[in-house]
């Protein structure tokens, strides 16, 4: 069935489901086990409804954010069963069910995974728009398998079981007893849109959760911060420490009832149960577990998580992270980890489309010997654009500089000539011309697409293919080429060449690929040609643009006829298919003609040097981690700031076995230079890794003598990645300033990010925009997505989500900043005010027996974290500001805190129990010297149990108001509301709870009748209040506020120096680059169609339908 | 699985948007911007340093008033646990309750006390805060609703017979039931009772709001069907049969002794000084005594019995303490 169901309650469930949910939470499980506590009256020592009330405001705040989520869902879910989809007779979504045939028609979203069967296009090709999936905007797809099937069916579809490969899906449509060969070019996955295709018919495979998008979504591992780890900890620090705390004070009330308790019997005898003092003290021990409770706050993770989601929704506010020219702004999808974005110690980053645009300029060419384009970019600004009116088809966005290109064309220049027909065949890119004359062209990547309009501009117009032709306008006349056979892409193979019947009936080859494969498969006679052309390339590659080379062969006709029936055997062959493909492709892609090379400039995205220096200034680390060759990432280092001309040195690994990768970075790398003493026994990691530290250890930081760069190979990586290498990795890389990573397969970078994560233990963010960087998205403990052009497969499984890799610095520095500070102050203040609050009943008990009597009435207790204090903690967790944005970016060395987590840790929570313990101490033996021995004016009472409490409860959260207004350093209205407001709001309460007609009302409920009025107005009271205020304010100003001037710390004196140098880059050596293809294997298959093959398949589910 | 659900809401809003071709630039508002205008606290060790001096003037000028008014109170305690040691001996024994036992205490005043003058029982070490003493009440019972309300008196919620305490409850049950009478020895031949008040010594919203003796035309048929806590020698509408308005529930000495104390060692007031005769200015110096009817065991707990004359300032008792911590800093 194909009723899409992403909720997860219905109104009938939803009660029982959402509180059986809540309940396995640790917290929620625990104040449910006070609760029964709280019931037995033998230990009960507060009443029931001081943990119910906060237990049921907890639950239903949560219960009412899933609510809303599963009503979103639900209104989602509707939307999309409802659209209507043609079954033959209309049906809406939800009734559609795996088997189905349905009609699809133009700019329908697409809720299944489809297999295509038909279209209405020509050559049965249906046009996708993949944004949602993958940011692609069209793919095509194809549908040979052809109408017929529509309307007498008794077929057979096995395929594959539901997974999460995108890319990938196998199965085979059996029909009348013929096999036919289904892959992922054939379905049509569910967010897609179809485009530009009238109607097409398919089949549907996977339906609700099964599909590959929904398959895929779920995958992703539950990321928790460390600040949630120190949580938890510190959870069970103070739960050990109520432990202690009640032992002692059942121990006192044993001690007290053998002393006096038991002589005390006449006026309160013990009860039936109670034999000895003993058992006493052990009831008592559970007594003042309940009542010490509240130093586990109940609302602890409840504020943690709006204090997140707050923070969270000021990132997809953020307008100057949003990006005008795609109209996207930045999100963040995972609203729990905002404050680790503030301690970020190491940056991974993917080179292309997340430092580069991935945007592709075809700027120079090399065509036979002589080099077309400008050499130098100042230059070029003052050049006037070529001119192509000349070319009605040309593209208007696209320039070049160089006239003489424009005058060989012109000219009628032979190799010229070639050099374009050949771009202008040689690719898989598919052109759409809705209106005469305007073409557009769907490319798989971007180099494909620049040189291919290259080629247009220049007078080679690719204008529309088949599957067995393409046109080409050649200097505006039509040709019509037969399109023979596509060897395509593949990664091994760095080259795709295509084979073309000319108008003339010669039979070419075409070949584009990376040098270094082609220059071994040039026909000898062309190596002067070749060498020329080499030095362009180098010329090239240290402009840091990419490379391709361009070369044809003739070939005759019977060699053709030849070949390309062993093509087919080749191709029809059920072991070792793709070995055997390559190898009869190798036997027609030999004696190439060169014709030149092309370079296309890879283009860094705006503002990613400047971000870079910023982050390296705010001590980030940033590796770079990418599938290009060295020396394509090496330029885009110098680029963007990574590596610097001053740097001291670069090394670089590229070692092939254990050995050298070891020597590598032991010795030529850290010891050699970086640090000579590196692997002397005296040096502090050396003794302490000598030590034998259990597995889970944390290498510490070490200092090199200058700044360094390294750059590792993936294959050497391979070698370094394992045993005791990794120790050396991470201790020579670590002391580099930029890390270059290349040649790296999805996993390595995982791997990577991995090592980093076990050895450092600091915080890393992963930034990536394609698919390929997903693993490490996920593995880094913030993934970002770019929601770039490679596709939005990363964007899915990342935390944060922006488009321009700028936007890292204004996250990290400014919202992650915010973020972590805001958290710190958060938990430093809640725990300090529950320990305050709390830890006066453990002063109190000396005075009582230990008989677990509380000093403050029980709906003070109910309502303290509750109402009275919980606004202005979370006015301060969401509005404060310690320094204002242009600050934190202006001066990233505020950072450095986060990373080292100076702000909250172990040592803070220590200093927040001691300060707790001082201000409880404070705030109960200050208002217990007033009150003892003390009368009111006219003589009556003042030392009774209600004023003393109601004195201690007023001063107590005079003092933790107060003690917020010293943390709070940007006041807003909001703030002050919040603050002052929760102050008034408390004696408003007051008067009310401690009124005559609600205690009248409820006199066992409400017991503190008339003590508001009693004792409010006694000026004893404001005294004790005022000077437990002083008491309690004067230590933590003065060392609030005096420390920075005797103890400075860097972040108080950050320098007044914030101008970033100019630098412009000039590389000392020449650098190749080189074949650098953003391609996706198998397109050209899906061009020279209805040549599929059977093939093996996995015969693991399978489905019946008829019709 | 959250996660699975989360991005499926995000893309369709997102796409919904798309389709609309609206832009998806954020509001320009000053909370969505975090741009709300703001106050900065910044304060200079200047400003630090001489806010610090400030409190402290402000303390030290405090303390220094505080400390002048604590020291003008006239306050006698006399401590009568070890003087009326006879008496304290037959208490312990509960079969001796109805025998009765005064004890005299003679002490002189050097200096008269001037203005009102108060009288307080003093108790060292009663734990009138316990958790159980404190909950052992029927307020619903002292508020004069329902005279049979004992749910929350535990121990003291029936007697041997089953009735139902009135008052019920440990506090009410443990009253504080000394008679202290105090006479100025004119001379040696005439001995004058000081005339005392007995009401007007606990709040006003005790005695008219919280306590109401159930409503009856007669007090004692009000009670009936109930009992008199056991250590009590007569019943709660004994209390005072001369005054109807201080006798029951709203008896001022019941109030005060149900106004539960904070902490084991407290004063409660017991009367106020009448002042006529003799004592229109307050007391005057010379010799007295205190005839004290001693029923209140004590030293079975090891506690004390004080009895204190005290003269009140504007800040009350004759609390030092506030006066010494505000010198203090």
């Amino acid at each position: 069935c194909l009723l899409v169901k992403t909720s997860k309650y219905n109104a009938l469930n939803f009660l029982p489901m959402n509180l059986f949910e809540q309940f396995q939470r640790l917290a929620n499980a625990y104040f449910l086990f006070l609760l029964f506590l709280q019931l037995i009256p033998q230990i009960s020592s507060l009443a029931w409804y001081t943990t119910v009330i906060p237990l049921m405001v907890v639950l239903s705040i949560t219960a009412v954010k899933d609510a809303i989520d599963d009503v979103k869902r639900h209104q989602n879910d509707n939307q999309v069963n409802n659209r209507s989809v043609l079954v033959i007779v209309t049906e809406k979504w939800m009734n559609v069910q795996v088997g189905d045939i349905i009609k699809l028609e133009n700019n329908q979203i697409v809720t299944a995974d489809i297999l295509l069967l038909s279209s209405s296009e020509p050559y049965s090709l249906a046009y996708i728009e993949t944004a949602e999936l993958d940011g692609w905007l069209s793919q095509i797809k194809i549908t040979e398998l052809g109408l017929l099937f529509l309307f007498f069916f008794s077929g057979e579809v096995r395929c594959e079981s539901p997974n999460n490969k995108l890319d990938r899906f196998t199965g085979i449509l059996m029909y009348k007893g013929k096999n036919y060969i289904l892959n992922h070019d054939r379905l049509i996955l569910r967010g897609c849109v179809i485009r530009n295709t009238d109607w097409c018919y398919g089949l549907v495979i996977f339906t609700g959760p099964d599909t590959k998008v929904m398959q895929n979504s779920g995958k992703s591992t539950f990321k928790r911060t460390h600040i949630d780890h120190l949580m938890n900890v510190l959870v069970l620090w103070i739960f050990l420490f109520l432990g202690c705390m009640c032992f002692l004070l059942a121990v006192g009330h044993y001690i007290w009832e053998n002393n006096k308790g038991y002589y005390f019997q006449d006026y309160l005898p013990w009860e039936d149960y109670v034999s000895s003092s003993v058992f006493s003290a052990t009831l008592m021990f559970w007594s003042y577990f309940i009542i010490l409770n509240t130093m586990v706050p109940i609302s602890l993770y409840v504020s943690v998580e709006i204090i997140r989601l707050g923070n969270s929704f000021y990132i997809n506010w953020d307008r100057k992270m949003f990006y005008e020219p795609k109209n996207t702004p930045a999100q963040a999808r995972t609203t729990t980890l905002n404050e680790e974005l503030g301690q970020v110690k190491y940056v991974f980053s993917d080179k292309t489309g997340t430092l580069t645009q991935n945007i592709m300029i075809f700027n120079k060419c090399s065509i036979n010997g002589t080099l077309y384009g400008m050499h130098d970019d100042r230059i070029r600004r003052n050049k006037e654009k070529v001119d192509f009116s000349y070319n009605k088809l040309a593209d208007p966005k696209f320039s070049f500089y160089d006239k003489t290109l424009v005058e060989a064309v012109k000219r009628g220049d032979r190799w010229v000539h070639l050099f374009f027909l050949s771009l202008s065949l040689c690719h898989t890119v598919i052109s759409e011309e809705k209106v005469e004359g305007e073409l557009v062209y769907q490319a798989q990547s971007p180099d494909e697409g620049a040189l291919v309009t290259a080629a247009r501009n220049f007078g080679f117009v690719f204008r529309s293919r088949t599957s067995e032709t393409i046109m080409v306008v050649e200097m505006g006349k039509a040709r019509i080429y037969q399109l023979l056979a596509i060897l395509d892409f593949s990664n091994v193979r760095k080259r795709m060449s295509v084979i073309v019947r000319t108008p003339e009936n010669r039979i070419l080859l075409f070949c584009k690929g990376a040098d270094t494969i082609i220059c071994e498969l040039l026909h000898p006679s062309c190596r002067s040609l070749k060498d020329i052309t080499m030095d362009h390339l180098d010329d090239f590659a240290s402009d840091g643009l990419r490379t391709l080379m361009v070369a044809y062969r003739e070939l005759d006709s019977a060699f053709f006829q030849d070949w390309s029936k062993k093509h087919s055997e080749a191709c029809l062959s059920l072991e070792d298919r793709e070995n055997k493909i390559s190898i009869v492709y190798e036997e027609i892609e030999r004696d190439l003609m060169l014709l030149g090379a092309t370079a296309i400039e890879d283009k860094l995205q705006d503002g990613v040097p400047e971000t870079i220096l910023t982050l390296n200034k705010a001590k980030i680390k940033i590796w770079v981690l990418t599938g290009d060759k060295q020396e394509t990432a090496v330029n885009i280092a110098y680029a963007c700031n990574i590596f610097e001309d001053e740097m001291d040195e670069i090394f670089i690994v590229e070692g092939n076995n254990d050995e050298t990768v070891g020597g590598e970075l032991r010795y030529e790398g850290r010891t050699a230079t970086m640090k000579p003493d590196s692997l002397l026994e005296s040096d502090p990691v050396n003794s302490y890794l000598t030590t034998k530290p259990q597995p889970p250890f944390k290498i510490p930081e070490e200092v090199p003598n200058g700044s360094y760069g390294l750059i590792i190979n993936g294959y050497s990586l391979a070698h370094a990645l394992e045993g005791n290498l990794e120790l050396e990795l991470v201790r020579t890389a670590c002391m580099c300033k930029g890390v270059i990573c290349c040649r790296m397969t999805p996993l390595q970078k995982a791997q990577v990010v991995e090592l980093v994560k076990k050895y450092k233990k600091a915080v890393t963010l992963a930034i990536g925009d394609g698919a390929n960087d997903v693993s490490m998205i996920k593995a880094a403990h913030i993934g970002v997505g770019i929601s770039g052009q490679e596709g939005m497969q990363a964007m899915l499984s990342s935390d944060y989500a922006f488009s321009q890799f700028r936007y890292l610095q204004r996250l990290l520095l400014v919202h992650g900043r915010w973020s972590y500070n805001r958290m710190c102050k958060f938990l430093s203040y809640f725990f300090y005010k529950n320990f305050s609050f709390t830890l006066v009943h453990v002063w109190y008990a000396f005075y009582s027996g230990f008989s677990a009597q509380t000093v403050y009435d029980t709906w003070f207790i109910t309502f303290y974290n509750l109402v009275y204090t919980s606004l202005p903690v979370l006015g301060l967790s969401l509005f404060d500001q310690d320094v204002n944005e242009t600050w934190s970016l202006r001066f990233p060395e505020l950072y450095e805190p986060g990373q080292h987590n100076l702000y909250f840790n172990k040592k803070e929570f220590v200093k927040c129990l001691l300060h707790g313990i001082y201000s409880s101490f404070v705030l109960f033996f200050i208002p217990m010297g007033t009150v003892y021995n003390s009368v009111r004016k006219d003589g009556k009472e003042i030392s009774d149990y209600q004023s003393f409490s109601l004195i201690v409860q007023t001063s107590l959260l005079c003092v933790v108001t107060m003690q917020i207004t010293l943390e709070t350093t940007y006041w807003t209205m909001i703030s002050h509301v919040f603050t002052w407001g929760s102050l008034g709001f408390y004696f408003c309460v007051l008067f009310f709870l401690y009124s005559d007609g609600l205690c009248l009302l409820f006199p066992d409920i409400f017991q503190f009748l008339g003590v508001a009025r009693n004792t409010l107005n006694l000026p004893q009271m404001w005294l004790s209040v005022i000077l437990s205020i002083i008491l309690c304010m004067l230590p933590v100003i003065g060392y609030q506020f005096l420390k920075p001037l005797f103890w400075p710390v860097s972040v108080d004196q950050v320098s007044a120096t914030g101008i970033y140098p100019n630098r412009i880059h000039d590389p000392l050596t020449s650098r190749r680059s080189a074949y650098a293809f953003s391609h996706k294997q198998g397109f050209g298959a899906l061009i020279t169609s209805g040549k599929t093959v059977k093939a093996k398949l996995p015969k693991r589910n399978s489905f019946h339908y008829k019709k | 699985m959250s996660e699975k659900y989360m991005w499926v809401t995000c893309r369709t809003r997102m796409k919904r948007k798309c389709q609309n071709y609206e832009s998806r630039l954020p509001d320009n508002t000053a909370v969505k911007q975090q741009q709300l205008p703001a106050f900065r606290l910044q304060l200079t060790a200047s400003e630090i340093l001489s806010g610090f001096f400030a409190i402290g003037l402000f303390c030290l000028g405090m303390g220094i008033i505080l400390l002048l008014s604590a020291k003008s109170i006239k306050e006698v305690e006399i401590n009568y646990t070890e003087k009326c040691a006879t008496c304290a001996k037959l208490r312990e024994e509960a079969t001796n309750f109805d025998k009765e036992c005064n004890c005299s205490i003679s002490f002189y005043l050097p200096q008269k006390m001037e203005g009102n003058v108060y009288l307080y029982y003093k108790l060292y070490g009663f734990y009138q805060n316990l958790y159980r003493y404190i909950l052992s009440r029927s307020n619903i019972q002292l508020v004069g609703a329902d005279v049979k309300d004992v749910r929350n008196c535990a121990p003291f919620r029936t007697s041997d017979n089953g009735l139902p305490i009135a008052p019920c409850g440990a506090i009410a049950n443990s009253m504080f039931n000394d008679t202290i009478v105090l006479w100025y020895n004119f001379n040696s031949s005439t001995h004058i009772r000081v005339p005392m008040v007995r009401t007007e010594t606990a709040w006003w919203t005790d005695k008219y709001v919280k306590f109401q003796n159930p409503a009856f035309q007669n007090l004692s048929s009000a009670f009936a069907g109930t009992a008199k806590p056991p250590n009590w020698p007569k019943p709660v509408y004994e209390l005072d049969e001369n005054d109807p308005g201080n006798n029951g529930f709203i008896n001022d000495d019941f109030i005060v002794w149900m106004r539960t104390a904070a902490f084991p060692n407290f004063k409660k007031l017991y009367r106020r000084l009448h002042r006529i005769g003799n004592f229109t200015e307050g007391l005057p110096a010379g010799s007295y005594s205190f005839i004290i009817n001693y029923n209140f065991p004590v030293s079975r707990f090891q506690g004390q019995k004080a009895v204190v004359l005290s003269t009140l300032t504007w800040s009350g008792g004759s609390s030092l303490f506030l006066a010494l911590t505000y010198v203090e800093p």
